[in-house]
């Protein structure tokens, strides 16, 4: 009963406070979702790829946590150093996808053995950037962790994370209506530039906290 | 083939009559400046009072909008630095502003956030805008005020806030009529979508940071207006790339493409403003029987709003800020004002003076009024 209560607990917080989870997560995911003219179908693979990304970030950044000793009140420097190089890969990643979004059948082609060379990114990009985007301190995600720290163990904090995770995606699933927007060509156009534009603003946090590291 | 429409020069009195309802409405706004104690805000209301009404009746004289509009346009993206930097350093010494002043309210407005307040006020009612949103005595610039007047000209005008109201935009339009001709003639049009993409990304990122992100990060007018004082390698950051996209994208790219290339490529208002395109009476269209396809319209089109595909469409795109510099140069009267609703090419120039008096009435009231204010400062060091 005991254990029930606390993964309810899990879930509830998720539920309220999933559209701060939602609000954080939206400038990747909405560009994400858009930036390919998916089916519905499409949509809903690249909605599930994302959340799952998002969760092995949730569970990860909680394990590690866990063993840095119980706490997520990281030092500030490590903390700097954790979300500079997350921004970086993020900004890495974006800028990444971006571009071979852009790939033309024909530029996939290497010239003279005329082999398609296949995307790199473009089935799992979805994932990765809900991993990296999964490694954040927003604050329903401090206060789960914060939680979960006073679970019995290991095990039990990394399932609550997971309810956590599930009440939360509750509020991402309209954002499968995004899928609708396939039907004018400028918006993928546009989501492909808003990608380049985030991979410069996450270049742009990263340098501030590598740089602010280095600076002292 | 179809003959050309020739709306052609209208006598001065028939003009002058034309001109009359501008006069008066203008008078009504100096009227305050004018009973001011003082030669310098007197002389300002006449010169400005002056050179608004001059330019209305060279308006209805020469049937040409583009040219005398941009007159007005460019003195206001000139002399509006100068009277907002003049108060700034009356009000606090300097230019830039500090933290602590940010927090108490005292960054005046600026309508370039408005689009990124609309997330954050629906979702947890707060107004990330650090200003206040009544007038104060240490911050003149009210948020309350200024999303008033812009609404209001954009029920009227539309995309026209762009060409009318923005006291930026005239300052690239300036440095793009500086150049006599472009040097760099062929733009990628795919970079026409950037304004869009920078929308999305700022309104989305505003939500989660709960701050204006274009106004902190991306602003190149804040190199010409206030920016936070230098403190940190953040704020030298922000400095550098307020400074840099002011040199890029409002001087140097104008001066070669003879284009508004800051509101072209990179505005988030401008995008945001093309939305409410539909609720101006008056728009642009294209004579598709008339057309030759000459490309003078796409060529001087400032903002990149004509293609060859828009030709086709009979229609600029929703980008279309209602210069006019599309009719004005048109050989064959192809492009011309219409009034939504009736059949394009019918009453051209009905359909131009309902707009240029809505559009003149806003441009007088809210730019005259800079212009006078910044005047009356200059003035005041010679008088």
């Amino acid at each position: 009963m005991h254990a029930a209560g606390f993964f309810a607990e899990a879930l509830m917080l998720g539920v309220s406070s999933g559209p701060a989870c939602l609000a954080s997560c939206g400038p990747v995911l909405v560009p994400v979702l858009t930036a390919e003219r998916r089916t519905a179908r499409g949509t809903g693979v690249a909605l599930a790829g994302f959340l799952s990304g998002r969760l092995g970030g949730y569970l990860l950044f909680a394990s590690i946590a866990w063993f840095a000793g119980h706490s997520l009140e990281v030092a500030p420097r490590a903390r700097g150093l954790v979300f500079g190089l997350a921004g970086l890969a993020m900004a890495v990643l974006l800028a990444v996808y971006a571009r071979e979004l852009g790939r033309t059948p024909e530029d996939a082609r290497c010239g003279a053995c005329r082999v398609t060379r296949p995307r790199s990114l473009a089935g799992s990009a979805p994932a990765l950037l809900g991993l990296v985007s999964g490694i954040s301190l927003c604050p329903p995600f401090l206060a789960a962790g914060v939680r979960a720290t006073q679970g019995p163990g290991l095990a039990a904090a990394l399932a609550f994370f997971a309810c956590f995770f599930v009440g939360t995606s509750v509020w991402f699933l309209p954002s499968l209506g995004l899928g609708l927007l396939r039907r004018w060509a400028e918006v993928a156009v546009v989501a492909r530039l808003v990608l380049f534009v985030l991979a410069g603003y996450y270049a742009y946090l990263a340098f501030i906290l590598l740089g602010g590291l280095l600076h002292g | 083939m179809a003959e050309p429409l020739s709306t052609g020069r209208r006598s001065f009195w028939r003009s002058s009559l034309l001109t009359l309802p501008v006069l008066l409405w203008s008078m009504l706004m100096f009227s305050r400046a004018l009973a001011q104690p003082g030669l310098a805000p007197k002389l300002a209301a006449f010169i400005t009072l002056a050179f608004v009404v001059i330019l209305f009746h060279q308006m209805m004289r020469t049937a040409e909008t583009n040219r005398w509009r941009r007159y007005f346009f460019v003195a206001l993206g000139f002399l509006f630095p100068i009277g907002f930097v003049w108060d700034l350093i009356a009000l606090r010494g300097s230019m830039s502003i500090p933290v602590e002043r940010m927090i108490s309210g005292d960054t005046p407005f600026c309508f370039l956030a408005i689009p990124m307040m609309i997330l954050p006020a629906a979702l947890t009612k707060t107004v990330i805008f650090p200003g206040s949103i009544l007038p104060t005595a240490s911050n003149p610039h009210a948020i309350a005020a200024m999303v008033s007047l812009w609404l209001v000209a954009t029920l009227a005008l539309g995309k026209g806030w762009c060409a009318y109201g923005c006291f930026f935009g005239g300052i690239e339009e300036g440095f793009a009529s500086f150049a006599k001709k472009p040097r760099i003639k062929r733009l990628d049009p795919r970079w026409r979508w950037m304004p869009w993409a920078v929308l999305a990304a700022v309104v989305l990122l505003s939500a989660v940071i709960v701050e204006p992100v274009y106004c902190s990060w991306l602003c190149p007018f804040k190199a010409v207006t206030e920016y936070p004082q230098v403190r940190s390698l953040e704020t030298a950051a922000q400095a550098g790339i307020f400074i840099s996209l002011f040199l890029g994208l409002v001087i140097v790219l104008p001066l070669l493409t003879k284009k508004r290339t800051q509101c072209s490529f990179l505005c988030p208002f401008g995008a945001f403003q093309s939305i409410f395109s539909k609720t101006s009476a008056v728009d642009v269209r294209i004579d598709t029987a008339r057309c030759v396809p000459c490309n003078l319209c796409e060529n001087n089109c400032p903002t990149l709003s004509i293609d060859r595909d828009a030709v086709k469409a009979g229609r600029p795109m929703m980008s279309c800020m209602r210069c006019g510099a599309c009719v004005d140069i048109c050989p064959r009267d192809a492009a011309v004002w219409h009034i939504k609703g009736t059949a394009p090419g019918a009453g051209g120039e009905r359909a131009r003076l309902l707009h240029l008096y809505a559009a003149w009435a806003f441009a007088v009231m809210f730019g005259g009024s800079i212009i006078a204010n910044t005047l009356s400062k200059l003035i005041g060091l010679v008088v």
